[in-house]
C-alpha cells in the first residue's frame, strides 16, 4: 500500500467536510441574487423582449456542460497515467453533474425555443450538439454502472472519456457543417455581435455562480465516492467513530 | 510471420462462412423493410435511400463488432497475443481489416444491386459506394473499440451501441452530406476529403488505442 | 536476441508484489528470487490467487505494489522487449475451435519470435511427443480436454523462450501425459531455464531444483 495515496483520500475526506456545506449555502444566496439581477434588473432585449432572460440559466449551463466534460477527461487522464486515486473519483463523479448541466441547457433551450421559433424543438446546431453531448454523458454513466468492480470501471470509463474529448470538436464541427448545409433557423441563439454590458455582466456573474455550484456539488459527491470506496478501511472507521 | 497471421484471420472467417453471409442477408432484409414501412413511393425512396443504406451499415457494424474479442478472450488467445513479443498493434490492425473485409466489403459490392431496386442513378450509386469504402472502416474500428471497452462485462449487448453511436456521428454527417451534394449537383470533394482525413487518422491510431484498452480490460 | 541473454546469469526477482482486485487483497508482499534452472511451484486451494499471481508476472495482471525484475530490469510496467523472454500458457489453452490442431499451433508459433526455424516441419515432428500426431488435422472443437491441453503444451517443445509461466499444466492430463510434461519441465531446467507453474498437485519431488510457494488467501 502506498501511504501517500491513501492519505490523499483521507486528507480530502476530512478537510473538505465543512467546505462543501459552506459553498452550498454561499451558492444558494449568490444564485438568488443572480436570478434577481437577470430577471428584474437587466434590460429587456429589443428583438426578443423578455424571453431572452432564460439565457441566464441556459448559457452558463451550456458552458458548464462542456467545461465539466473537460475537467472529467483531464482528471481521467491523470488517474490513468499517474494512478492518482482522488482523480479517479473526481473524474467519475463529474459525469452525473455534467449530464445535469447538459439537461438544464437542453430544457431551457427548448423553453426558449417555443416563443422564438414557435416550437419546442428545432434541429439547431447547438441544441443538437448539446443533445449528442448528453448521449456521451449517458454512455459514460452507463458504462461505469455496468461494471461491478468499480476500480476497473473507472479505468475503462476514463479511457472512453478521453477518446470522447478528442471527438467532441469533430462532432461539433460536423454538426455545424450539417446545420449550415440545411439552412437552419434564421434566428441563431444569443448571437448578438456585441451584447450590452448591462446584459453581459449578470451572465458572467451567473457563470461564476454556476461554477461555484459545480464545485460544491462535486466536493459532496467526491466525499460520498470516497466513503463508498473506503468504508471498510481502518481510517474511515476511526474517523467515523472518533 | 505476417503472412501466417493474416492467413489465420482469413481462415477463421472462411471456416464460418455464415459470418460472411449473415451480415449481407441482414443488410438486404433491413433495406427491403423500409419500402414496406413508408410505401413504394419511388421519389421518396430514392431521396432517402442513402440514409437507409447508412442506417443499415450502422446496424451491421454494431452487430458484427459487438462481441469481437469475446471468442479470443474466452479461449485465452487474447492473453497469449497480448503477452507475446510480436507486434500486438499489427495483429490488431489485421483483425480490424479482416473484420471490415468480411462484413462491410461484401455489402459494398452489392450496392449496385440495391441501386437497381431503388432506382438510383450511376453517379449517386458511385458516391454511396465511395463514402461507404472510406467511412465503414472507421465505423468498424470504433465498434471494435466499443467491444474492447466492454470486454470484461458478461452482458454488453445494448451497451456498446449506446456508448459508441455518438462517435459515429461525424462519419454519418459527412457521408450523407457528400451524397446529397452529388444528387443536388453541388461540390462534394470537401466532404470526401474530411472523410479521408478521419480514415487516415483513425485507422493507424486505433490499434494502439485497442492494445491499451485490451490491456486494461483483461486486467480484472 | 533471446539466445544471447547469458544463460548463467538469468534471474527473476519478485519483490514485495501486492495485487488488489476491487479492493480485495489477492496477495501481498511476495518476495522470491529465481535463478536459471529453478522452478517455483505455486500451490494452494481454488481461488487463492494462483492464476492471478502467474498472470502478474507477465504483466496481464497489473500489480498494485512491488516489482518484477528480469536481470535487474523492472518489467512490471509491460516492456514488450523483455516480455520476449516469457512463454505464458494459461489455464485456457488459446486454441481456436474452428481451426485444426496443426493450424492452431502454426499460428501460435507465429506469435513467438524465439522460433526461427521452419515451423511446419517442427510442429509435425513434435506432435508425436504427446502422441497426438493422429489428430493433426482435426478441428480443435472435436478434441477432448486432455488432447486440447496436450496440443497447447506442444508449444513447450517448439519455443526457445527462457522463462515458462504455466498455469495448471497438469490439469486434464492422464498419467502418461503428466509424466511427459514433467520430463519437459526437467529438461528445460537443465537447459538453464526458469519455470513458474501453478498446480494443486505437488510435483516438486519430481523436479530437481524447485521451490514451493503455498498461497493461502484467507478472504
Amino acid at each position: 500500500m502506498n501511504i501517500s495515496k491513501i492519505a490523499n483520500l483521507k486528507f480530502f475526506f476530512t478537510k473538505t467536510k465543512n467546505l462543501s456545506k459552506f459553498l452550498g449555502y454561499l451558492t444558494f444566496f449568490l444564485m438568488l441574487g443572480g436570478i434577481y439581477w437577470g430577471l428584474f434588473v437587466a434590460p429587456s432585449d429589443y428583438l426578443q423582449g423578455e424571453s431572452y432572460r432564460i439565457m441566464y440559466l441556459h448559457v452558463p449551463a451550456a458552458w458548464l456542460s462542456l467545461q465539466v466534460y473537460m475537467i472529467m477527461a483531464f482528471a481521467g487522464f491523470i488517474s490513468l497515467v499517474w494512478k492518482v486515486k482522488i482523480m479517479e473519483i473526481i473524474s467519475i463523479q463529474c459525469a452525473p453533474i455534467g449530464a445535469y448541466f447538459t439537461l438544464i441547457a437542453l430544457v431551457t433551450g427548448m423553453v426558449w425555443g417555443k416563443p422564438t421559433w414557435g416550437t419546442y424543438w428545432v434541429w439547431d446546431a447547438r441544441l443538437t450538439s448539446e443533445l449528442i453531448l448528453l448521449f456521451l454523458y449517458i454512455g459514460i454513466i452507463a458504462l461505469y454502472s455496468s461494471f461491478s468492480d468499480k476500480r476497473q470501471a473507472v479505468k475503462i470509463t476514463s479511457l472512453l472519456t478521453i477518446v470522447g474529448l478528442v471527438n467532441i470538436p469533430i462532432i461539433h464541427f460536423s454538426v455545424e457543417w450539417w446545420n449550415t448545409l440545411h439552412q437552419g433557423p434564421s434566428v441563431t441563439k444569443f448571437d448578438q455581435p456585441s451584447m450590452h454590458i448591462s446584459m453581459l455582466l449578470p451572465l458572467l456573474y451567473m457563470f461564476v455562480v454556476f461554477n461555484l455550484y459545480f464545485v460544491a456539488v462535486l466536493i459532496k459527491r467526491v466525499q460520498l465516492g470516497i466513503y463508498s470506496r473506503e468504508k471498510k478501511s481502518k481510517w474511515m472507521e476511526e474517523y467515523l467513530n472518533g | 510471420m505476417i503472412k501466417t497471421l493474416f492467413y489465420k484471420e482469413f481462415q477463421n472467417y472462411f471456416r464460418n462462412l455464415s459470418s460472411i453471409f449473415l451480415p449481407l442477408i441482414f443488410f438486404f432484409l433491413i433495406i427491403s423493410i423500409f419500402p414496406l414501412l413508408i410505401g413504394p413511393d419511388k421519389v421518396l425512396l430514392n431521396k432517402i435511400v442513402p440514409g437507409i443504406v447508412w442506417i443499415t451499415i450502422i446496424f451491421t457494424t454494431l452487430l458484427s463488432s459487438n462481441n469481437f474479442f469475446k471468442d479470443d478472450y474466452n479461449n485465452g488467445y487474447l492473453e497469449t497475443f497480448l503477452t507475446s513479443d510480436s507486434s500486438v498493434e499489427f495483429i490488431l490492425f489485421l483483425k480490424i481489416i479482416s473484420c471490415w473485409l468480411f462484413t462491410c466489403f461484401p455489402i459494398i459490392i452489392f450496392i449496385p444491386l440495391v441501386s437497381i431496386f431503388f432506382n438510383i442513378s450511376m453517379k449517386d450509386s458511385f458516391i454511396i459506394i465511395s463514402t461507404l469504402v472510406i467511412g465503414s472502416p472507421v465505423l468498424i474500428s470504433i465498434g471494435i473499440f466499443g467491444s474492447a471497452l466492454t470486454l470484461g462485462l458478461a452482458k454488453n449487448s445494448i451497451l456498446v451501441p449506446i456508448i459508441i453511436l455518438p462517435f459515429f456521428i461525424p462519419i454519418l454527417i459527412f457521408s450523407a452530406s457528400a451524397i446529397e451534394s452529388v444528387s443536388s449537383g453541388t461540390p462534394y470533394e470537401m466532404q470526401i476529403y474530411i472523410l479521408l482525413a478521419l480514415l487516415v487518422f483513425v485507422l493507424p491510431t486505433m490499434p494502439y488505442l485497442l492494445k491499451y484498452t485490451l490491456s486494461l480490460s483483461i486486467n480484472n | 536476441m533471446y539466445m544471447e541473454n547469458a544463460l548463467e546469469n538469468f534471474e527473476i526477482s519478485i519483490s514485495s508484489a501486492t495485487c488488489l482486485k476491487s479492493n480485495n487483497t489477492i496477495f501481498s508482499d511476495i518476495n522470491y528470487t529465481l535463478k536459471s534452472g529453478e522452478l517455483l511451484l505455486v500451490m494452494g486451494p481454488n481461488g487463492c490467487g494462483k492464476t492471478t499471481f502467474i498472470k502478474s508476472i507477465c504483466g496481464i495482471q497489473k500489480l498494485e505494489e512491488g516489482a518484477i525484475k528480469l536481470n535487474n530490469v523492472d518489467i512490471s510496467h509491460g516492456d514488450s522487449q523483455h516480455l520476449g523472454n516469457f512463454l505464458y500458457i494459461g489455464h485456457k489453452n488459446s486454441l481456436n475451435d474452428s481451426l485444426t490442431v496443426f493450424e492452431n499451433l502454426e499460428y501460435l508459433c507465429a506469435l513467438d519470435r524465439s522460433i526461427q526455424n521452419n515451423i511446419k516441419s517442427e510442429i509435425t515432428r513434435n506432435l508425436s511427443f504427446f502422441g497426438i500426431e493422429n489428430y493433426k488435422n482435426y478441428l480443435v472443437s472435436k478434441l477432448s480436454e486432455g488432447n486440447k491441453k496436450k496440443t497447447s503444451l506442444t508449444r513447450l517443445l517448439l519455443t526457445n523462450k527462457k522463462v515458462w509461466l504455466l498455469d495448471e499444466p497438469l490439469s486434464y492430463l492422464d498419467e502418461n501425459g503428466a509424466n511427459k510434461v514433467l520430463k519437459l519441465l526437467n529438461n528445460h531446467l537443465i537447459g538453464g531455464g526458469i519455470i513458474i507453474a501453478s498446480s494443486h498437485i505437488d510435483f516438486s519431488v519430481d523436479i530437481g531444483n524447485s521451490k514451493v510457494f503455498y498461497m493461502d488467501n484467507s478472504l
